[in-house]
């Protein structure tokens, strides 16, 4: 109960409180429940309230050769990306806190830059560098941009995991002579396995929706979900991009429960 | 009929027959299988129109695959140029910047042993690029706006008490700075040079309540929206969002011409491939299918014959339309398309 | 045991990464600042000559500016809910908020494009409830702009003021009232203060993150609200001026760098790593 809910005088103040809530919901949920709507439209162009209901940008959507490419692309990135910012996010949130490493913090600090700093000045010096490798409109660049900007997400929900754990039962575990690395598939993995496979979900959404870095270092062969949607809304602005976004935004529902089941199993940890 | 009319033309028929096999081989049979060839243009209606009357058929003809991209972008042109591998196989472009490229050295020569740049009238055919349609900007408008009768000139346009509302223009300055010219009473042959300060004052008089499109679909879509009540927009576009449904109509009355151009960039790792897609482009059939798509004016004056004739109001070759139109000059913006982008973008933003 | 552990090479794989893809090309951008197209601070001073820029970059301060106070503001009662109201509630909350943070920026912007277009779905709703006669212009200027602006960055505040309310002790309010202080007093001199942490954590990383936005005001806003972020792509797409786009660059990173320092020094940045 809330110790301010208990007193009278402050009727007018929860009632503000509330409509300023109801509010919010309806800024957060409309644009979604709007783009549900229009993608089922059948007029030509982006037009609310649609004049009458089709299947058709659906259709189009899964017979268009552009858009399937670029879901296949989009797979094809977020995998590798998620699965490698994982692994390499998991290993150094561990040397970070469990370890004895100089410098921790600061190193810490340093794998946290890429959520820092804003998103076009990462596009344009990747795009910069690779122009002289070769990697413009490959995967392996877009791999590598994805990858690094998945890293400190994966760093931060592991670290943090590891911080609330009990260091003592590893030390428990080590004093009783087992080796490190079983300390750390036996006991460490265990715990903080819902926190890593959190951050893969986290990795591999953002992955997909990433838009700037991968609109200047895709090539029109190479060409994922983002910005094929980008694309197609400076060019086309037919309804077809509310069916992607519904299909995306499905996907990451699925997700997203996925996640909270795992964020429950291990008490809902929000902060 | 004489005798050696007669035998003039059966030997050319003869030639002809002769050389179809040679020619066949040049137009090539299915062996492009496994090249993809990419294909840029302006997006939307138009290039869908594209796809299907110069991509299908040369896939069809060739084997190979054609990966449309876009929006076509002068400036992603240039850096792609600049990077050494162009991504694009084959770009549409406009006269203006074709001439612009042409002076940069941005484009591959067009190869005429790949390319029957004969089928072409010989006013759109250059060294670098291969004209495919003639389009015009026209002023276009709401058809509830103004109950009380339409905008008719680019007068008209800048007139906002009698013709409230919004008003848009591409965001360019090419054409725009013609269109503020003529409404401020510059007649049509006196156009050029552009008198640049004078076009951006009376430009300064719709720039509050103007939005501007970069992309031609985001011109119908704000017509379309009813963002605005009139505006730039091009022929094609009016025809293609009005046979969709919208409520939206065009003035003829000092229409600007252009011719688009499709090039290869230079460096195209497929410019076989490209060369031989332009050639598609350049027969009749196709040509009038694209017309009959979007009423773009084709290139190739054998295609006109083959044109829906309940389009022709909406051609810009129409010798009506013709004779209420003038011709972008694309000699001078290639002079000074650079300068007045920069203008024209600090501009918008005072 | 040894001072420093065999751990440590499980770093060597997250910071070779980092250094080689996003330190390196970082620092290379920013070199270019002083190295493009001769050695010199020549585009810093092109930055203060040419009003364009000035100019741009003062819009994104502002809009930075104009953000960050709606969305705390919008963002405090419905944290205010989670931390106090019911479990229920809060799973409801926590659910509505996620949702869209979890749904691609993109997608959210054009959507919010259509709900606010001239006779889109708020237009309509004003003029069908007589609010008013004409539609507003909502979209492709200001409005636009903050709007979706707003509607995207309130998780980034909320989560952070839930946090920091969900740590005060609901003794201290009631001790406040046995204390005879009426409600209001109480909620602004004990309850207030006490989420001061979370609403600097969330108003900085608002106003950084707004600084650096692209999609969004090239979708929703005007000629006139261009962003930093917007002008550095057509530096380098439109001009090829790596120089220029440097020197953005790293204005941009300083203006970040230096509100992060002060947060750091008011609250700590432990506060951010969620």
């Amino acid at each position: 109960m809330s110790p301010i809910a208990s007193n009278d005088g402050m009727r007018p103040w929860r009632l503000l409180r509330a409509a300023l809530c109801v509010f919010v919901a309806v800024c957060l949920l409309s644009p979604l429940v709007v783009v549900l709507i229009i993608s089922f439209s059948s007029a030509p162009f982006l037009q609310f309230p649609p004049p009458g209901l089709s299947l058709r940008w659906y259709m189009l959507l899964f017979s268009t050769p552009a858009w399937m490419n670029s879901l296949l692309v989009s797979v094809e990135l977020l995998v590798p990306s998620s699965i490698l910012a994982t692994i390499m996010g998991t290993a150094a949130a561990y040397a970070l806190v469990r370890g004895r490493v100089p410098g921790a913090p600061f190193i810490m600090a340093c794998l946290m830059l890429p959520i820092v700093v804003p998103g076009m000045i990462t596009a344009a010096a990747l795009f910069g560098v690779y122009r002289g490798l070769g990697l413009n409109g490959t995967l392996t660049g877009l791999i590598i941009g994805h990858t690094v900007l998945n890293l400190p997400y994966v760093v931060a929900t592991v670290a943090s995991a590891l911080r609330v754990q009990d260091a003592r039962l590893e030390l428990a575990a080590a004093t009783l002579g087992a080796p490190p690395w079983a300390t750390f598939r036996r006991i460490t993995l265990p715990l903080v396995l819902p926190a890593v496979l959190s951050s893969l979900l986290i990795a591999m959404i953002l992955s997909f929706d990433e838009l700037i870095v991968s609109l200047f270092v895709s090539s029109a062969r190479v060409r994922p979900v983002a910005v094929q949607m980008w694309s197609n809304l400076m060019g086309d602005f037919d309804p077809t991009i509310a069916a992607i976004a519904s299909v995306c935004f499905l996907f990451a529902f699925l997700v997203l429960l996925a996640d909270l089941a795992l964020r429950a199993g291990r008490s809902l940890r929000l902060t | 009929m004489t005798r050696s009319t007669t035998r003039r033309t059966l030997l050319a028929g003869a030639a002809a027959a002769a050389a179809s096999p040679f020619a066949a081989r040049a137009q090539g049979g299915p062996d492009l299988k496994g090249t993809t060839v990419v294909f840029a243009s302006w997006g939307g209606a138009y290039q869908d129109a594209e796809k299907v009357s110069y991509c299908e058929p040369f896939e069809k003809a060739t084997g190979a695959k054609v990966v449309q991209d876009g929006p076509m972008n002068p400036a992603k042109f240039r850096a792609m140029i600049a990077s050494g591998t162009p991504d694009w196989d084959v770009a549409d472009v406009t006269g203006g910047f074709l001439e612009v490229g042409i002076k940069d050295g941005l484009f591959e020569k067009i190869d005429t042993k790949l390319i029957t740049t004969s089928r072409i009238d010989p006013r759109f055919v250059s060294e670098y690029g291969v004209g495919c349609i003639v389009w015009s900007s026209n002023l276009g408008f709401s058809t509830t706006a103004f109950p009380n009768g339409a905008p008719k000139t680019w007068a008209d346009l800048f007139d906002l008490k009698k013709f409230p509302g919004k008003r848009t223009l591409q965001d360019s300055p090419t054409a725009s700075l013609e269109v503020a010219l003529l409404a401020d009473g510059v007649a049509a042959d006196k156009l050029y040079p552009l008198d640049v300060d004078r076009a951006f004052k009376k430009l300064d008089v719709i720039k509050e309540h103007t939005v501007f499109w970069s992309t031609n679909s985001q011109s119908q879509q704000l017509f379309v929206d009813r963002e605005v009540t009139a505006g730039v927009i091009l022929n094609g576009r009016v025809y293609d969002a009005a046979q969709k449904g919208a409520k939206i109509a065009l003035s003829w009355e000092q229409n600007i011409q252009q011719v688009d151009y499709l090039v290869v960039p230079r460096g195209s790792r497929n410019r076989d491939a490209a060369m031989r897609l332009i050639d598609t482009m350049t027969l009749a059939e196709n040509q009038a299918k694209l017309a009959n798509l979007i009423a773009y004016s084709p290139t190739n004056n054998e295609a006109f014959k083959s044109i829906d004739p309940k389009l022709e109001p909406w051609l810009c070759t129409a010798p009506e339309n013709t004779k209420r139109g003038l011709v972008l000059d694309q000699a001078y913006w290639r002079d000074n398309l650079k300068k007045l982008t920069e203008r024209w973008t600090a501009w918008k933003l005072a | 045991m040894r001072p420093i552990d065999r751990r440590i090479w499980l770093l060597l794989p997250a910071t070779l990464l980092l250094t080689v893809a996003f330190l390196g090309p970082v620092g290379w951008l920013l070199a270019r600042a002083f190295t493009f197209p001769q050695p010199g601070f020549q585009n810093f001073e092109l930055l203060w000559q040419r009003p364009v820029y000035l100019r741009v970059m003062g819009n994104t301060l502002l809009i930075s500016a104009i953000v960050t106070p709606i969305v705390v503001l919008l963002g405090f009662p419905v944290a205010h809910m989670m931390a106090h109201g019911s479990a229920r509630l809060r799973r409801w909350l926590v659910f509505l908020v996620l949702v869209p943070f979890w749904t691609s920026l993109l997608v959210r912007s054009f959507a919010t494009a259509i709900l606010l277009q001239r006779h889109g779905v708020i237009n309509s709703f004003l003029i069908g409830f007589g609010f008013i006669d004409e539609p507003l212009p909502l979209l492709y200027n200001l409005t636009g702009l903050l709007a979706g602006c707003v509607q995207v960055l309130l998780p980034f505040v909320i989560f952070p003021l839930y946090s920091a309310m969900a740590r005060i002790d609901p003794a201290l309010m009631k001790a406040a009232a046995t204390l005879g202080a009426p409600p209001l007093r109480a909620f602004v001199r004990v309850y207030l203060p006490l989420t001061l942490p979370g609403v600097m954590t969330g108003a900085t990383l608002v106003f950084i993150s707004t600084l650096g936005y692209y999609i969004i005001p090239a979708l929703l806003g005007g000629a006139r609200q261009q962003m930093v972020a917007q002008l550095i792509q057509d530096q380098i797409a439109t001009f090829g001026n790596w120089g220029v786009a440097g020197a953005l660059s790293l204005v941009l990173l300083l203006a970040t760098g230096v509100l992060l320092a002060l947060l750091q020094l008011t609250v700590g940045l432990k506060e951010i790593a969620r």
